[in-house]
């Protein structure tokens, strides 16, 4: 399968400041790729580099198939871009704006009706009359979402296209993107962990400006994960985490909810055979073992939250 | 529809339904209402202000080339400066705002972005400048029974190349100085540069420094020989300054 987007060695500096580090990145054609990274990762910076609005310092970025830094309207006709807080003209009124905009791709009139009637709907604007400048957050972002679906890209580029939603909004546009799967490329950068491991295939973690890690999202948790054991005892539960980190097979230990035992293990069948007889010797009744997946939000607390 | 006319459809709109149709229409219109005003009741209202410390000194009645003079000194003073200050955000308070991320994202280049700017806004202000003539030839000619045409015309015609340059000079500012305030800044400097080198004949006779004054010479019915030559340089800097701000506009990082 073809790249959507390729960037070979791309480096984005502001003076002496690296904001990006020789990033090489391939996201598939069709794929839902997560863009994951704290603030500050560069994220932001990569959707600029992609979109053209920004030049970079070294390396290079292919958008389907174009240099982005030269290709101009070849690349601006396939996408569809959501910056991170969209702006408007606020005078305008939705409809009006999604003219606007798909009179810019060249749409002939009827195709932008319908694709405006139907896009109005899909961000829940249909029967709002009033101009842009009165709407909350919510609403610009859900119209910076249509905004970026008039043309029917190829490629659907979102930064932080969920940050200013509730949860009904994030229920519809993970649905939305969901949707589009197989059909268009979409990538989407967030630090909201549970909606990359809802919708994405492949994910990409960022941390100060260096790639941490690119793989399938299974892929990436087997890589990193290890696994995890969840454990609910009666009685000593503080003695029986320390006895548990002390095992070969704990590599971490953590008190969860309602005094339960996280513990991360590199032997699931190990820590299962041991954990009863340890919660016995010490007196304790065992009152759930369950072994659990690691999740994408531990795997990205592990890659770059280790010294924060 | 090609993007640089659906660009242009929106930077017309946003004239007629934003702040935009209000202040530089009220501004022009009211000189164009109070030239004909001030120089028909001038010498009376100093009349009556200065009493007898005038010591028997009359002062000459107005004319309709009073009228013209005092409407294109406002034009070439006043509203140069509300076309500077207004026109300070002309690129940037799209780059600030970050509307111009969302439209140049799309098939639309930035050279198409600023010129089509620069083009409308000088419609926009032609258009003013004839509502402007028209308003205070018909005045002229109420207040003081007749009013040559060619005085007012030839004259505001000229200020309007040189609001031109103007407008074109402030897309130049507003491509390279990312604050509005800032541009504004500049524009002020350039008047200022401009006014002090229209002191200097062969400045003033072969570059815009000259044009307010060339101006103000058709207004007061005199003849200028030479116009051709600043009325020409002018549009070819404002030309130049245009592609100079889209070159430097296509270079910069939204």
């Amino acid at each position: 399968m073809s790249a959507a987007v390729r960037a070979t060695g791309l480096t984005k500096s502001y003076g002496k400041k690296v904001v990006l580090d020789s990033l090489d990145l391939e996201v598939e054609e069709g794929s839902i790729f997560g863009f994951l990274g704290p603030n500050g990762a560069g994220k932001t910076t990569t959707l600029r580099l992609t979109t053209g609005l920004a030049r970079a310092t070294t390396g290079s970025i292919e958008v389907l198939g174009h240099d982005a830094q030269a290709a101009g309207n070849a690349i601006r006709s396939a996408i569809g871009f959501l910056p991170d807080v969209p702006a408007f003209y606020e005078w305008m009124t939705a409809p009006e704006f999604l003219f606007f905009v798909g009179g810019l791709f060249g749409m002939a009139r009827t195709t932008l009706h319908e694709r405006t009637d139907m896009l109005l709907d899909l961000a829940g604007l249909t029967d709002v009359t009033t101009k842009i400048g009165g709407y909350s957050r919510g609403m610009k972002q859900r119209l910076g979402i249509a905004q970026a679906l008039i043309n029917a890209p190829r490629l659907l580029l979102l930064d932080e296209p969920t940050s200013a939603l509730d949860p009904m909004g994030r229920k519809d546009v993970l649905d939305m993107v969901a949707s589009l799967r197989g059909r268009t490329t979409v990538f989407f950068s967030t630090h909201i962990l549970s909606d990359v491991e809802r919708v994405c295939d492949t994910v990409a973690i960022l941390d100060t400006g260096r790639l941490v890690a690119h793989a399938p999202i299974d892929e990436l948790k087997a890589r990193y994960g290890k696994e995890k054991v969840v454990v609910e005892v009666t009685d000593h539960a503080d003695d029986l985490a320390k006895a548990f980190g002390e095992r070969p097979w704990a590599t971490a230990v953590a008190r969860g909810a309602l005094g339960s035992i996280e513990i991360t293990v590199t032997d699931l069948g190990a820590a299962q055979h041991d954990i009863p007889a340890i919660v016995a010797a010490r007196g304790s009744g065992l009152a759930r073992l369950e072994a659990g997946e690691i999740s994408l939000e531990e795997v990205f607390v592990e890659l770059v939250g280790g010294e924060r | 529809m090609n993007a640089a006319l659906v660009f242009a459809r929106k930077e017309a709109l946003e004239i007629v339904r934003t702040w935009r149709i209000w202040v530089l229409p009220a501004i022009i219109l009211f000189f164009a209402i109070t030239a004909p005003l001030l120089a028909r009741f001038t010498p009376e209202i100093v009349g009556a202000v200065a009493g007898d410390q005038l010591g028997g000194i009359s002062l000459p009645p107005g004319t309709s080339l009073d009228s013209y003079g005092q409407w294109i000194k406002n034009l070439s003073q006043i509203t140069l400066f509300a076309l500077i200050i207004i026109y300070g955000g002309i690129i940037s308070a799209e780059t600030s705002s970050g509307t111009a991320i969302l439209v140049l994202t799309k098939p639309m280049s930035r050279t198409a972005f600023v010129v089509v700017k620069a083009v409308i806004h000088s419609v926009f202000l032609a258009v003013l400048a004839v509502v402007g003539a028209l308003v205070t030839w018909a005045l002229t000619a109420a207040v003081f029974g007749s009013a040559a045409p060619g005085p007012v015309w030839s004259s505001t015609l000229v200020w309007l190349v040189l609001g031109v340059f103007y407008i074109a000079l402030m897309t130049f500012f507003s491509a390279l100085i990312p604050s509005a305030a800032g541009a504004a800044g500049a524009g002020m400097g350039a008047f200022v540069l401009l006014a002090i080198a229209a002191l200097w004949k062969p400045l003033s006779d072969h570059s815009p420094a000259g044009l307010a004054g060339q101006a103000a010479a058709l207004a007061a019915g005199k003849a200028v020989p030479d116009l051709l030559w600043p009325v020409l340089v002018s549009l070819a800097a404002a030309v130049g300054l245009i592609v100079a701000a889209a070159l430097l506009f296509r270079r910069k990082e939204l």
